[in-house]
């Protein structure tokens, strides 16, 4: 298919023109696929190595599971995220148990002062925000990122995060409060000094 | 618009950047997991199955109108080649009979009237 066509095509025809062989679908699902997925691996690990293995992970997966991609059905950029938000679920989970001294499971959320003053402090405002994302218990993280950060429907969240549509606006919400709760009040810190918005 | 809808916003547009081989090792793992390309019809059509091209064996059987009736051609054949090869009892007799002129001289038949009565008149 001509490069010009297949910008027009949607994922899930770029899917199954790559299942038929054609040598540039691949090309371009990745360049559609890779950089949100690897956004949403980073913020929700906090480490860009791990994420990238993840990505590399959920994107194997899908040209294994193309042959047999059903149209009609979740797109495969929901696939995708599903299949990279319980890939990172895995290794944080994996992360929790080699815990020093022992299986305690770390608290959903444990004081995130420390990280993210330290950022603030340094007037890095990504860094401070990614500090507060990693502060937040695993769902609402991957709620607050998806809905905000990634700018998805709160359907297409529920789908990826495999619940109920009213679950996954009360974890986007309970996690921007949170969030708020980190960040408010620091203005200055986050750079805002002598602005008003 | 909020500090943390700013935060959001800055952050929508940082993408990390990915590390040199992440692109080229999916890539990689694409073209060596991709089934291998079916023919398409005409370069604009997406992907679906094409005809494929017919043996000769399914043209020679459909110029007979089938398979079976290809079969009954084959026996047919095969009967003829067997006949003409191993010469059954009273085969050879008839043959002779049909192929000689002997045969013929022997046998006249006035099959034709005569045409003289059919000649233009000189």
């Amino acid at each position: 298919m001509p490069r010009d066509t297949l910008s027009e095509a949607g994922d899930e025809a770029l899917l199954v023109l790559y299942a038929n062989g054609d040598p540039m679908a691949a090309r371009a699902l990745v360049a559609r696929l890779l950089p949100p997925l690897l956004r949403y691996a980073t913020r929700v690990l906090g480490d860009g190595a791990e994420a990238e293995d993840v990505v590399q992970e959920v994107l194997l997966r899908l040209w294994r599971i193309a042959p047999d991609w059903r149209p009609g059905g979740a797109q495969p950029r929901t696939w995708a995220y599903r299949v990279a938000g319980n890939l990172c679920t895995d290794r944080l989970r994996a992360r929790r148990h080699h815990v020093p001294g022992g299986l305690a499971e770390a608290p959903e959320a444990p004081d995130p002062a420390p990280g993210v003053l330290a950022r603030m402090a340094e007037g890095d405002r990504m860094a401070a925000l990614d500090a507060a994302l990693l502060a937040l218990p695993e769902r609402q993280r991957m709620a607050v990122v998806l809905r905000h950060i990634e700018g998805l429907p709160n359907p297409e969240i529920a789908e990826i995060l495999g619940a109920g549509v009213e679950a996954a606006e009360s974890l986007v919400a309970r996690g921007k409060r949170a969030l708020q709760a980190m960040l408010g009040g620091r203005k200055a810190d986050l750079g805002y000094e002598g602005e008003e918005r | 618009m909020s500090d943390l809808e700013n935060l959001f916003e800055e952050a929508r547009r940082s993408t990390p950047a990915p590390s040199a081989g992440l692109e080229a090792r999916v890539l990689a793992d694409a073209l060596r997991l991709q089934p291998r390309p079916r023919a398409l019809e005409g370069a604009g059509s997406l992907s679906y199955s094409a005809p494929v091209a017919p043996g000769f064996w399914a043209q020679l059987a459909g110029w007979f109108g089938g398979a079976g009736a290809l079969a009954g051609m084959a026996a047919a054949g095969f009967a003829g080649l067997a006949v003409g090869y191993l010469q059954p009892a009273g085969l050879a007799g008839l043959t002779t009979l049909l192929l000689t002129d002997v045969a013929v001289a022997e046998a006249p038949v006035e099959l034709m009237p005569g045409l003289d009565a059919l000649l233009p008149e000189e």
